[in-house]
């Protein structure tokens, strides 16, 4: 089963992610919940971030790992389900190379979705954790208007592909789909 | 009159399509005055707001213009509001005048829908 949380930033789609996993545990907690994180670790706002999201989950019983790009080859332990957190940072590691360069956006959205699936066949519950930037007034470089064509078509395939779709609002989960 | 609204790269159109498979389209990126009031459903709706503004014309009034002269139109329109207020004046104005125009004619639709990741949500209806 695949869950989209959806929402602006800081409104609280990491934590309701979380909790909705725990609430899905079967087995003992000694089986963990893994949990996917997509930002790399640099610059001081990226620690900050990853510092909090570690105190977030701390005690919740789940094994991080650290995985920046390309899904489709990660192997995931045995788990009680696997949160990916999240797809606004994993698009932009997968869209923008360290050189410069871009890649096709919908490459980019196939190879992504495909490792979606590949997740998908390796947990019983999949949350994802996404974002909405595409709310704002469209003043922006060729390359951020790539980025937000980009999040915004993954979002409409997860949507589909999702068997649940929730929106965060200032920690208010509403539902989309279901 | 039916609005359906979202973030950029939502699905909109598609599902507005889906909805009225009937319909023309008219695209508010390059269309005529006369062809946003005549047609049967309007899509990048703000899109026609900004070039008016940007050609110096009133556009207070367009809300009003579009319920008495094609008051059963079909409007696919950007949600523009959400995020920083521009440094720019001119995006200032266009945001917050579309914000208002859609806003009235929300009012006036019997049927609003959102749309967020591909999935319409009517917001308003019967």
């Amino acid at each position: 089963m695949i869950h989209l949380i959806t929402g602006g930033s800081g409104s609280g789609k990491s934590s309701y992610a979380e909790d909705w996993l725990i609430h899905k545990r079967k087995r003992p907690q000694s089986v963990p919940c893994v949990y996917i994180a997509t930002m790399m670790p640099f610059g001081e706002d990226a620690a900050k971030k990853i510092e909090r999201h570690h105190k977030l989950r701390a005690g919740k019983g789940f094994q991080t790992i650290e995985r920046y790009t390309d899904l489709t080859g990660l192997f995931v332990p045995d788990n009680q389900g696997i949160l990916l957190e999240c797809m606004s940072n994993l698009a932009a590691n997968e869209l923008y190379h360290a050189d410069g360069s871009m890649d096709d956006v919908e490459e980019v959205c196939d190879r992504i979705l495909q490792g979606i699936r590949c997740l998908q066949r390796q947990t019983p519950y999949l949350a994802i954790v996404t974002n909405e930037v595409n709310s704002d007034i469209n003043a922006y470089s060729r390359e951020t208007e790539q980025y937000r064509e980009l999040i915004g078509r993954i979002n409409q395939r997860l949507g589909k592909l999702a068997d649940r779709v929730t929106e965060i609002v200032y920690g208010i989960p509403v539902v989309i789909k279901e | 009159m039916i609005m359906i609204i979202g973030g950029a790269y939502q699905g909109k159109l598609a599902y507005a399509k889906e909805l009225y498979p009937e319909i023309s389209w008219t695209d508010g990126r390059e269309c005529t005055d006369e062809q946003a009031v005549q047609c049967e459903g309007i899509h990048h709706f703000h899109k026609w707001i900004e070039r008016k503004m940007r050609r110096g014309e009133d556009v207070s009034h367009l809300a009003e213009m579009l319920m008495t002269q094609n008051p059963d139109v079909v409007i696919v329109t950007d949600e523009i509001g959400y995020g920083i207020v521009p440094a720019d004046p001119f995006e200032r104005e266009y945001r917050e005048m579309t914000g208002r125009i859609c806003t009235e004619l929300a009012a006036y639709a019997k049927r609003v829908d959102r749309v967020i990741c591909g999935i319409g949500k009517e917001i308003k209806g019967v």
